[in-house]
């Protein structure tokens, strides 16, 4: 495609001049020789100027494909490394904040299992009570009264009779309680 | 390869004034014709100049594009009659 458009150029320029400059005047057809050839060099120059302009204008989508392409791979680029950032920053973001959640969450998750391990462990056999609990229904069995259990069983009689009573209350409550 | 496309309509150009003057060359009848078609193209060329702005708004160009062909229109015609003439 250069070559033709350079061919047609050369042509147009040798075409216009080469018949004014070297044809001699004497010549019958120098008229129509000069004629031909200026119509002729106007055609080769109409062509190239034709040739040349497809091409400049395939070298520009060229040019614009080529712009595209990198403002792609910089979009592409720049939106991964915006997207890292935002991974990095929530990453210690989260281990920031993550020391004092693990702290409390650690802390309740202990307690938590603190107190299921003193309830498991202390079973009802042998919690301090339970043979003054057993005592206590051994009595009940035997017919006694509340007051006799109080006063003889827990040994609260008198000004402590009514600790008495609700300590009885709350060891049967806890140990009937544990007993279902 | 944009320099190489204008400069070979320049060429273009240039080569069609050196026709018309070759035109102008067979006959008188046909030199007063021609004399007429440039006596036209002046005008429409001076005109060109007063209406620029008007013009490229209808020709969808910018002034300094419009002004650009007038200027390289008036170096065709000089370069390609100057050349005929010379030769």
């Amino acid at each position: 495609m250069h070559l033709k458009l350079f061919v047609l150029s050369a042509s147009s320029v040798v075409l216009w001049l080469a018949p004014l400059v070297v044809l001699d005047k004497r010549l019958d057809i120098h008229k129509a020789l000069q004629g031909v050839s200026l119509t002729a060099a106007i055609a080769c120059a109409v062509s190239a100027g034709n040739i040349a302009r497809e091409l400049f204008e395939q070298g520009e989508i060229e040019a614009i494909k080529k712009r595209a392409i990198t403002a792609d791979v910089v979009d592409e680029i720049s939106t991964s490394a915006y997207i890292s950032q935002q991974q990095r920053q929530q990453e210690a973001e989260l281990i920031l904040t993550s020391p004092g959640l693990d702290v409390e969450e650690s802390r309740k998750a202990l307690e938590a299992i603190y107190s299921n391990d003193l309830q498991d462990s202390t079973s009802p056999d042998e919690h301090p009570d339970y043979p003054i609990y057993l005592e206590v229904c051994k009595s009940r069995e035997a017919g006694k009264s509340t007051t006799w259990i109080v006063e003889n069983i827990l040994k609260m009689g008198g000004r402590k009779f009514s600790e008495g009573k609700v300590k009885l209350q709350t060891l049967l409550n806890q140990f009937e309680e544990e007993g279902k | 390869m944009r320099a190489m496309y204008l400069a070979n309509y320049f060429v273009a150009g240039c080569i069609a004034f050196s026709l018309l003057g070759w035109v102008a060359s067979l006959h008188p009848i046909t030199f007063r014709a021609v004399l007429c078609l440039l006596a036209t193209i002046a005008i429409a060329w001076g005109l060109s100049w007063l209406l620029d702005f008007s013009l490229s708004k209808l020709l969808k160009i910018s002034v300094a594009d419009l002004q650009a062909l007038l200027i390289g229109g008036l170096a065709m015609l000089l370069i390609g009659l100057g050349v005929f003439l010379c030769t």
